[in-house]
């Protein structure tokens, strides 16, 4: 669905990508893992025309996606919920809803966010709350459901674990998976909590200063100690059989 | 109404939107507009040659005037500003681009009134707009209808903002441009409103001045200071906030005049710009986000807590 060939990309004269490629299969959830600064952000804001792209293409169902601006970008069925500010904190929640799916009729606009409430029924509690008073994890709620308002072919997610209770990340991990599975939607996410998104991920690509380090299938990762341990800070476990343990000490979860 | 009361009410008015003007385009652009000075001239010269050239009263030249400075905010936009936010220009950029703008603004609005000289047989440079105003319950009726027309336009202006689609998507392209793309929204169409929207105001703003001022093609020059100290005190953060600063600011500069100079003589009117100024200054030191970041739901919570005898 999405194809990235030999991208260099970054922001302003700052080259952040260095002939980056990657595909995107339909139907598919493909998860980019990497340390800080490896550029994952970077690849999902130069597939939204919001980073400096400098050559390479980015093809979407067929069609290059070079100097197609954001707004455009979201018409053709691409949604994209960012790491940080993935939600307009002074609107409501239901005109957060009504804003993600901007190019809907106002009826289908209405069904929709409807049907957003009984997918995320926290929402609905909140419905008239604004967007800023809610906790954490209910925004990153609201930011998929804004991402799924748009009905869209492709989501991009970026970091939707950041700052989350390990308990609350985990839930939205398993809602990530069940967009995948029950709806159908083709995910690039790009995650910190490595582990986890490996484990769910069909395709995996490890990003390492701008390069991909690493392509193949998402689980065949946890199986590499050496990229794994260097790059994603996942130890190899003595106590079982399961090759790899999760360690991501800078998410502050605990050793097992 | 005393007759520094009803002056200050129409130029309060008028100075309310000119410092709405720059905030709303401070807040979606992040852009200084000079420009609105020039502006508001251009609101002026419209109603001054729509009574003079063909009669009636100035108020139904009013949506005239707000096209006209809709066109002229029209043209910076995609003119100049457009230009420059798509090189990602610093703010410093953009705020010294509309100086320039504003430069060709006012030696055209030279040249007009030349024209008008010379044409007409007018006397452009020094006008008393107050003199084309009837009277209402015995006093200038520019002091009941203008606040009410500032006011009306503020509640239409509210609406837009918090009823209509695209209002809301306004509001959404202020607090997240990035998110707003991402959703589908113009950005582009909605700095292109925030443009035109705030180019009427100023227009409208200095037409309603400009009845309780001498009417002169350098007028915007000499009033953008109290226009940005509006913005300046309503915090430049909210629309409202900046309409509430030029109403002070208007207010205080003719109420402050009048109780100064009853007290310590004439002299005092030399320094009427001092006043306003004076209380943004001293505002802001107790304020510093301005009127907007005062927490007025807090000391209203407090209040009625402390008359309940309940500690809020």
């Amino acid at each position: 669905m999405l194809k990235v060939n030999n991208l260099n990309s970054g922001y302003g004269k700052l080259q952040v990508l260095y002939d980056l490629s990657i595909d995107v299969p339909t139907k598919g959830l493909t998860v980019v893992v990497g340390p800080n600064g490896a550029g994952k952000t970077t690849l999902l804001c130069s597939i939204m025309n919001i980073a400096n792209v400098f050559s390479g293409d980015i093809i979407f169902d067929g069609e290059p996606l070079a100097g197609v601006v954001t707004h455009k970008l979201a018409q053709k069925g691409i949604s994209y919920v960012p790491q940080m500010g993935n939600v307009f904190a002074e609107l409501t929640v239901l005109d957060n809803l009504h804003m993600a799916g901007y190019m809907l009729s106002k009826s289908e606009a209405n069904d929709k966010a409807e049907q957003m409430t009984e997918i995320f029924p926290v929402l609905k509690k909140f419905i008239h709350r604004l967007a800023g008073t809610l906790s954490g994890g209910e925004r990153r709620m609201l930011a998929i459901a804004m991402g799924l308002m748009k009905n869209p072919k492709l989501m991009l997610l970026d970091e939707l674990s950041t700052d989350l209770a390990p308990i609350i990340a985990e839930r939205v991990m398993t809602e990530v998976a069940r967009m995948r599975d029950d709806l159908g939607i083709t995910i690039l996410m790009v995650e910190q909590m490595a582990k986890r998104a490996l484990e769910i991920g069909d395709t995996a690509y490890l990003l390492v200063s701008g390069e991909v380090r690493y392509t193949g299938k998402a689980d065949h990762l946890l199986h590499e100690p050496e990229l794994c341990s260097m790059y994603l800070g996942i130890k190899e476990s003595p106590k079982k059989d399961q090759a790899f343990e999760l360690s991501v000490s800078d998410e502050g979860s605990e050793d097992h | 109404m005393a007759p520094w009361m009803s002056s200050g009410l129409i130029y309060a008015s008028g100075l309310a939107l000119t410092a709405g003007s720059i905030t709303l385009l401070y807040i979606v652009t992040r852009t200084f507009n000079f420009a609105v000075a020039s502006m508001a001239t251009i609101g002026f010269y419209t109603v001054y040659t729509g009574v003079t050239l063909y009669g009636g009263l100035p108020y139904q030249y009013y949506p005239l005037v707000f096209i006209v400075g809709a066109i002229s905010g029209f043209i910076c936009y995609y003119g100049l500003n457009r230009q420059l936010l798509r090189r990602k220009a610093a703010e410093i950029t953009l705020m010294m681009s509309t100086l320039g703008y504003d430069l060709v603004l006012l030696s055209m609005i030279q040249m007009y009134t030349d024209y008008l000289t010379h044409t007409y047989k007018l006397f452009p440079r020094r006008v008393t707009m107050s003199l084309f105003d009837f009277e209402l319950f015995g006093d200038r009726a520019a002091a009941f209808i203008l606040p009410a027309i500032a006011i009306g336009f503020i509640m239409i202006l509210h609406f837009f903002l918090t009823k209509t689609k695209f209002g809301i998507a306004m509001r959404a392209t202020i607090e997240n441009p990035i998110l707003a793309g991402a959703s589908g929204i113009n950005s582009d169409l909605v700095y292109l409103i925030s443009w035109i929207i705030s180019g009427g105001m100023a227009a409208l703003g200095g037409s309603f001045m400009a009845m309780a001022m001498t009417g002169t093609p350098v007028m915007g020059m000499y009033t953008i200071p109290l226009m940005f100290a509006g913005a300046i005190l309503g915090g430049l953060g909210s629309i409202y906030g900046g309409i509430l600063g030029g109403l002070v600011i208007g207010l205080t500069e003719y109420a402050g005049v009048f109780l100064l100079s009853q007290r310590f003589g004439p002299w005092v009117l030399g320094y009427r710009m001092g006043i306003p100024l004076f209380i943004m200054a001293a505002t802001l030191l107790v304020f510093p986000r301005g009127l907007s970041g005062i927490p007025l739901t807090k000391y209203i919570k407090n209040l009625v807590g402390q008359k309940r005898g309940v500690n809020v």
